[in-house]
């Protein structure tokens, strides 16, 4: 087990395109953390420096309080998983899980006594004597993931290692992973740019852009409290709907407006609102805060609010229901609502949309405004 | 009805593509059978006969007696071992200079085309040329490399004419030669190989040489097999350096099979025996590249 931290961990390639800049990260012992972000965020570049495969152009990596930024992959006690699995295509899936317990000297017998352990946990003893070209994908990156268990090593690191399955296998193995990590208790750092995994997997997730942290937390955390427009508009599918409106004072109450939507705000939302009172603001609708009816949209009974249905997503479990404000000349909104009731393209609806789970961000910075915190509950 | 036309319709174009295609490549067969398959079927038709250049004409017929005689010729198997020694050694020495080189190249950023270009060069000379150029420079005493051994205190060297250093000088001057072609086919088997086993080598605690055993030559082993099986082909065909270079000599230390061939048939005169070492040297080829195309066949 480790702790991992960086410090300041900037990557430049060619001392020009600067993949991560300034990341400053914790990463406890047994935490599974999970790094997120779209393609080139520098969330892979981060895991492979804590790996030791990419140097890291400034600032310090730490392992159980050791610094390693100058340290050999292999002198590291690190195991990594990579997206297209990288088994040793001309070795057995026995020889794959071997390799690196050979390379260590380990004796024979406790090489087959690991083997044999991580072969049961995993599933993939009869497939021992295979070579990779002769798996499935699904047991590919079975054997992928045994080759790092084998070693038992201080902590995992996991780059995307389930994009490539399909996405039945990748919910299964999804699961199997989170029971893993908390069968093993092991450090473990898992890159993705699903956001359903890093939801579902990670203690903690890490959101990346342009190289650098955007926000860390829980997930439920960073769901309910988005640091800004970037990971609203990231996690979540639909993702929150971001429309230009403005803060208004009226009456003494602080209204969220915008073409088609007017929103009195809470008491408690109004004053930690108030510096921005009369200015341009980005308001934040999550599509899972409008209802059906007024009882569901929370105690304040819900804002009445009344969309023309542009598209219907039926998802099964759900609808997703894309819909415009002020009839079709209104901003488009994505709206999700229980499976039941049928709606038809161009008809007009009434759903109730839940106040106290406005998000309000500055329109400048992109940050959200500071509100009182909607615990994980 | 509809149905059949349907159905037939495509067949009748597959047909009529067929027809057309057979009379594009026509002339080219053609010609293949006129230059290639013409002459090997005359060279083993004359085979079979007492045929000398003194009297020419298929009167005697001898049927396996040239070949039995060829393989009973002490000068002929003598032949076959110095090509076989050749083989061996230019081959290995390729490869190993060429893979040393080809792996350098692989590491290498700047610069890399240059290398290559220059590398390239030999490679793009007629063997004639090579050997002209080499002759010149091993002129036991107008030559440079003579000179330059003499500017450092070593005694000039009889490089083709010592029955000791002759053999060994046709051989370096082939590596000169040929090891391009070992470095152009070994960097592309290189430059095709995945780079995410050896990041999973380095992290599962490989040093950069147990990277080299553990994975590389294994993956390179099929770029590896066609790469030597090509070269040794070409390798026992060998005739243009040792004619420019030594005639096949000094005595036969370079006689390599091809040159004994030319010299049993425009010296000796004997056509239908030279005809049947060549149909020998034929099977040898012939059975080395069946084995190539099962080993490129077992590879795809």
């Amino acid at each position: 087990m480790a702790a991992i931290e960086l410090r300041a961990v900037t990557k430049t390639y060619a001392n020009v395109v600067s993949a991560v800049r300034n990341v400053d990260l914790t990463i406890g012992d047994g935490e599974f953390m999970v790094f997120l972000g779209p393609s080139g965020c520098g969330k892979s570049t981060t895991l492979r420096m804590i790996a030791g495969l990419e140097d890291i152009t400034s600032g310090d990596l730490l392992i159980d309080g050791v610094r390693m930024n100058d340290v050999d992959p292999s002198k590291r006690d690190l195991a990594i998983v990579f997206q297209n699995y990288a088994l040793y295509p001309h070795m057995s899936v026995r020889e794959n899980l071997a390799f690196g317990l050979k390379l260590r000297h380990l004796e024979r017998a406790e090489i087959a006594r690991r083997i044999d352990g991580i072969s049961a946990m995993l599933g993939i003893g009869p497939m021992l004597d295979r070579r990779p070209a002769q798996l499935s994908g699904g047991q590919r990156q079975r054997v992928a993931l045994g080759r790092a268990l084998v070693r038992e090593p201080k902590a995992f690191l996991l780059d995307e290692p389930l994009s490539n399955l399909d996405a039945k296998l990748r919910a299964t193995m999804r699961t199997e992973l989170i029971k893993l990590h908390r069968r093993l208790g092991a450090t473990m750092i898992h890159v993705t740019h699903d956001q359903v995994e890093a939801m579902t997997m990670g203690e903690r997730i890490c959101i990346m852009r342009d190289g650098e942290v955007v926000q860390v937390g829980r997930p439920l955390d960073v769901y309910r409290n988005p640091a800004d427009t970037f990971v609203a508009g990231f996690l979540a599918t639909p993702p929150m709907n971001l429309l230009p409106g403005r803060l208004e004072a009226e009456g003494g109450q602080l209204h969220a407006v915008t073409d088609g939507f007017r929103c009195a705000l809470p008491r408690a939302y109004a004053e930690a609102y108030a510096s921005h009172a009369g200015r341009e603001v980005i308001i934040g609708l999550r599509p899972e805060d409008f209802h059906e009816t007024p009882d569901r949209a929370g105690a304040l009974g819900g804002l009445p609010v009344t969309l023309t249905v542009t598209t219907v997503e039926a998802l099964g479990p759900e609808t997703v229901l894309m819909a415009s404000l002020m009839g079709e000349a209104g901003p488009e909104i994505a709206t999700r609502v229980d499976f039941g009731r049928e709606y038809e393209v161009g008809s007009r609806v009434t759903l109730h949309y839940d106040t106290a789970q406005i998000h309000v961000f500055d329109v400048e910075t992109t940050k959200a405004l500071a509100r009182p915190l909607v615990s994980a509950g | 009805m509809t149905t059949s036309v349907v159905n037939n319709a495509p067949n009748r174009i597959h047909v009529h593509d067929r027809r057309f295609g057979w009379l594009l490549t026509m002339p080219g067969l053609a010609l293949l059978l006129l230059v290639i398959a013409f002459p090997v079927l005359w060279a083993l038709f004359t085979s079979l006969f007492e045929y000398t250049l003194i009297n020419p004409g298929f009167h005697t017929y001898v049927g396996a007696g040239n070949y039995a005689k060829a393989l009973g010729d002490p000068e002929f198997l003598h032949s076959i071992r110095v090509t076989a020694m050749f083989v061996v050694a230019v081959v290995v020495l390729e490869f190993a200079l060429g893979f040393l080189i080809a792996l350098m190249l692989n590491d290498t950023e700047r610069g890399k085309d240059l290398y290559y270009a220059i590398l390239l060069c030999p490679l793009l000379m007629n063997p004639v040329v090579v050997g002209l150029i080499w002759r010149m420079f091993l002129h036991p005493s107008l030559g440079i490399v003579n000179y330059l051994l003499g500017r450092i205190g070593i005694p000039p060297v009889n490089w083709l004419g010592d029955v000791d250093v002759a053999f060994w000088t046709i051989v370096m001057v082939d590596i000169w030669h040929q090891v391009s072609f070992m470095i152009v086919l070994l960097l592309a088997g290189l430059a095709a190989l995945p780079r995410e086993p050896y990041e999973a080598a380095r992290v599962d605690g490989a040093s950069s040489l147990q990277c080299f055993w553990h994975i590389t030559l294994p993956l390179m082993r099929p770029v590896i097999v066609v790469t030597l099986l090509i070269r040794m082909i070409f390798a026992v065909k060998t005739y243009d350096l040792v004619y420019i270079m030594t005639r096949g000599g000094p005595g036969v230390a370079t006689d390599f099979i091809s040159y004994f061939i030319y010299r049993s048939a425009f010296v000796g005169l004997d056509l239908g025996e030279a005809s049947a070492m060549s149909g020998i040297l034929l099977v040898i080829v012939l059975a080395m590249t069946a084995y190539l195309h099962r080993s490129m066949r077992a590879i795809s």
